[in-house]
């Protein structure tokens, strides 16, 4: 079974998007290793325990670090943006990561030659 | 596995920032010199199934839950540790400026974990592990794994460096959550590389080189 070029990439990005729309609906809310470790190290979970509903990872973080706004915050449009906005979120992060990675190959292949 | 910005000092961010650009200059290097136009599919297609499925968060029991990091795959694939540092490099980029996955000043030390670590045990960790005789699926799966894992535990030394986690108990349980972790890393890897094989034999860099030589 070999596709051609298009196939492949059209292919490709139509199963990024459906991952990516599953994910919205399916994605496990537990905090991820990092964030489990932080809650571990500070005393609000047990190594192998459920993580805590309302746990702040952060709080063991420095607190002077620098303050940046994303635009669409964990993959979100906010709150009020709902599982809609969520969706809305990370189909424009597949959109805008292939055409960088597109853009940038292509702009270095035509260096080349 | 993404530290945000609360987690590390500036001037330890700052440091790791270094070391993340030298890897990325020699990746450019690298793209410079491998990536022609019929790369263009496989670069944007692993980059946008990369960035969507660290998106999808896998529960993994113990109260948390994990993502393939990609690294290993895009190393494998492509047949590089730089195409790791590559593709990871642009994925951080979006997630740490438009959804705020990782931090801004931390974005350095998420390439060199992700990319760098990620992408070289997984390189080296497939190459070694096929060498010795296990089959190629086998060999990206445990390689995957390996590089998620080591990723982790240099992540805790990272941490306890910066004074936010203590060294051992955060080595353990980032070994533990990550020890988890990495068996999604595996599979997944090993399953979208039998995918690109299957679909396009041409594309694998391992093909490539073997096509190459005889």
């Amino acid at each position: 079974m070999n596709i051609s070029n298009t196939q492949f990439l059209i292919g490709g990005l139509v199963i990024a998007i459906i991952i990516g729309g599953i994910a919205v609906f399916f994605a496990s809310g537990d905090p991820d290793g990092l964030e489990s470790t932080a809650l571990y190290v500070q005393g609000d979970k047990t190594l192998t325990g459920d993580s805590p509903e309302d746990g702040d990872p952060e709080a063991v973080g420095v607190s002077d670090a620098v303050e940046y706004e994303a635009p669409l915050p964990d993959y979100s449009m906010g709150e009020e943006g709902g599982k809609a906005g969520e969706l809305f979120a990370i189909f424009a992060g597949i959109v805008i990561i292939f055409g960088l990675a597109f853009g940038a190959t292509r702009i270095i292949a035509a260096k080349k030659n | 596995m993404h530290i945000p910005d609360a987690f590390l000092p500036l001037w330890q961010s700052a440091i790791y920032w270094i070391v993340a650009l030298v890897f990325i200059a020699l990746a450019l290097k690298w793209a410079k010199h491998e990536l022609s136009e019929d790369k263009i599919p496989l670069v944007a297609v692993l980059a946008a199934g990369i960035f969507a499925i660290q998106a999808f968060n896998l529960p993994v029991a113990m109260g948390t839950s994990g993502h393939l990091v990609g690294g290993a795959l895009a190393a494998i694939v492509l047949g590089s540790p730089y195409a790791a540092v590559f593709i990871l490099t642009l994925v951080l980029i979006i997630q740490g400026i438009i959804f705020g996955d990782g931090g801004i000043t931390t974005m350095g030390v998420n390439i060199l974990n992700m990319g760098v670590i990620g992408g070289f045990v997984g390189f080296y960790g497939f190459q070694t592990l096929k060498r010795v005789g296990l089959n190629r699926y086998a060999s990206a799966g445990v390689a995957a794994w390996l590089a998620c894992f080591i990723a982790a535990l240099a992540a805790a030394v990272e941490m306890a460096i910066a004074g936010t986690f203590p060294l051992v108990p955060g080595l353990i349980a980032m070994g533990t959550y990550h020890a988890a972790i990495g068996i999604i890393e595996g599979i997944i890897t090993a399953a979208a590389i039998y995918f690109i094989s299957t679909a396009r034999p041409d594309m694998m860099a391992e093909n490539a080189t073997v096509e190459a030589t005889t």
